[in-house]
């Protein structure tokens, strides 16, 4: 009996060892332990500490920023998946959308998701900035996070648009012609900026490669970095706060 | 040794005692605006439920409404109209209005440029909406023309990007059946 005994009791030992491993400082009922649980966890720390209750009031943020960051992580996720399925040639895109819309399990759903998530992300982000805007936030000292948040939201926008030519539809192909010719209009570089962009004079199968590679690894890489900047620049600015 | 070290601790204890005392009236709850709370759990919880909302909303809306998948694409043949994606309509809408250089290329680098100055022209340094108006005023113009003609992009132009009142009233004009 004593050695079941002492068998069971080392199990749980070493269990609570695992848990404690993972969950070191127990539930956050003082103060002390929730802050100590902030400061040592890597997901957490992106948070202060402490704040200042007037900072998180939601309807001082509405949570705009945080939610923008949220869909963006929804975006990489159901975009894996995407990726898992789609293969970016004129030949094949266009049916792979197909299959994802009729034939794979979940593939209808979490295209439609990707979807509208980039939607709903270019709605957050506009709004997120219309909030900084009304309350001031742009002033000193957090003239600089502005302007990150300016290449943020423009790289929202390029991030949808690119999206927007792979399926390889007639609604696609024909959107991306009408905006890359809006590019064409600048003085001298135009013609060239065009021609760069699409690789070629009509958007077929290297513009379709191109739009393809900026949008799963070059502009979620650029929003990326610049997300971290504007975090850490929330961080080191301080944040706003009532009026 | 030992006896030192533990006098040592104790010594310390006391010192963080007086500390403590001393700095008691400011960390005494007052449950006003300026009160500093721990992030956790508090904040976090309320980041969480809002990423539980959202999550919920794109499952919903993705499983009723349908991402639009239209025919395969064919450089041959040119829908009428051809829009951009609805972000980029009021561009459209511009450069159905002026010379392709004003609204394609100035007009976006003018706004864009001046945006990241926003923060260098506004001198005023209130954050208050009452000490505000005219920037308020003007960014509530922008906000007005932005979605003016994202609407109007996207209702109210039909063949040939003509105006046509026919999205909203019905009986949009139509190229040989289907709707351009
Ligand atoms: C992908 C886009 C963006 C993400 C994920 C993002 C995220 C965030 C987050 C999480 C915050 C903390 C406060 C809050 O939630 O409101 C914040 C603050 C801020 N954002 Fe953004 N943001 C984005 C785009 C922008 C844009 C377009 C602008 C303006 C042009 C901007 C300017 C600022 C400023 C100035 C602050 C500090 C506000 C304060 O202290 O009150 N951000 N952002």
């Amino acid at each position: 009996m004593t050695v079941i005994r002492a068998a069971l009791d080392e199990m749980f030992a070493v269990i609570g060892q695992m848990v404690g491993s993972v969950f070191r400082h127990g539930l956050p009922l003082t103060d002390k332990i929730a802050a100590r649980t902030a400061l040592t966890n890597f997901f957490l720390h992106i948070h202060p500490v402490r704040v200042r209750r007037s900072w998180i009031r939601m309807s001082y943020t509405l949570c705009l920023g945080g939610l923008s960051f949220f869909l963006f992580i929804v975006l990489t996720v159901t975009g894996l998946f995407l990726m898992f399925y789609y293969v970016p040639s004129t030949s094949h895109a266009y049916q792979d959308m197909r299959d994802l819309q009729f034939v794979v399990t979940f593939g209808g759903v979490i295209r439609n998701m990707h979807r509208w998530a980039a939607h709903a992300m270019v709605i957050t982000v506009w709004l997120h900035m219309a909030r900084v805007f009304l309350t001031g936030s742009y002033k000193k000292p957090r003239e600089f996070n502005w302007g990150v948040g300016t290449l943020l939201l423009l790289i929202t926008l390029l991030l949808s648009f690119t999206g927007y030519l792979l399926p390889w539809d007639q609604l696609s192909i024909w959107a991306v012609t009408v905006g890359t010719n809006m590019a064409k209009y600048a003085p001298i570089a135009g013609p060239y900026t065009r021609y760069l962009l699409i690789g070629g004079r009509v958007v077929g199968d290297n513009a379709l490669l191109r739009f393809y590679v900026l949008h799963v690894v070059g502009l979620p890489l650029a929003a990326f970095l610049l997300m971290v900047v504007h975090f850490w620049r929330v961080r080191k600015d301080g944040f706003s706060g009532g009026l | 040794m030992a006896t030192e070290a533990r006098d040592r601790i104790a010594a310390r204890d006391r010192v963080e005692q007086r500390r403590r005392s001393v700095e008691a009236p400011s960390t005494v709850r007052d449950d006003s605006e300026d009160e500093m709370v721990v992030s956790f759990p508090e904040f976090v919880f309320k980041e969480f439920i809002a990423a539980v909302a959202m999550t919920a909303f794109l499952i919903l809306v993705s499983v009723w409404l349908q991402a639009p998948l239209l025919g395969q694409a064919n450089p041959g043949m040119t829908p009428n109209p051809s829009k951009a994606p609805w972000y980029f309509l009021g561009l459209q809408e511009l450069l159905s209005r002026f010379p392709p250089l004003m609204a394609g290329v100035a007009f976006p680098t003018f706004v864009i440029v001046l945006m990241i100055l926003v923060p260098f022209l506004d001198r005023n340094p209130s954050r208050r909406p009452s000490e505000r108006k005219v920037a308020i005023i003007l960014f509530a113009l922008y906000t007005a023309i932005v979605v003016a003609l994202v609407i109007i992009g996207t209702f109210f132009r039909g063949h040939e990007f003509i105006w046509d009142w026919g999205w909203v009233l019905g009986n949009p004009q139509t190229c040989g059946g289907s709707p351009c």
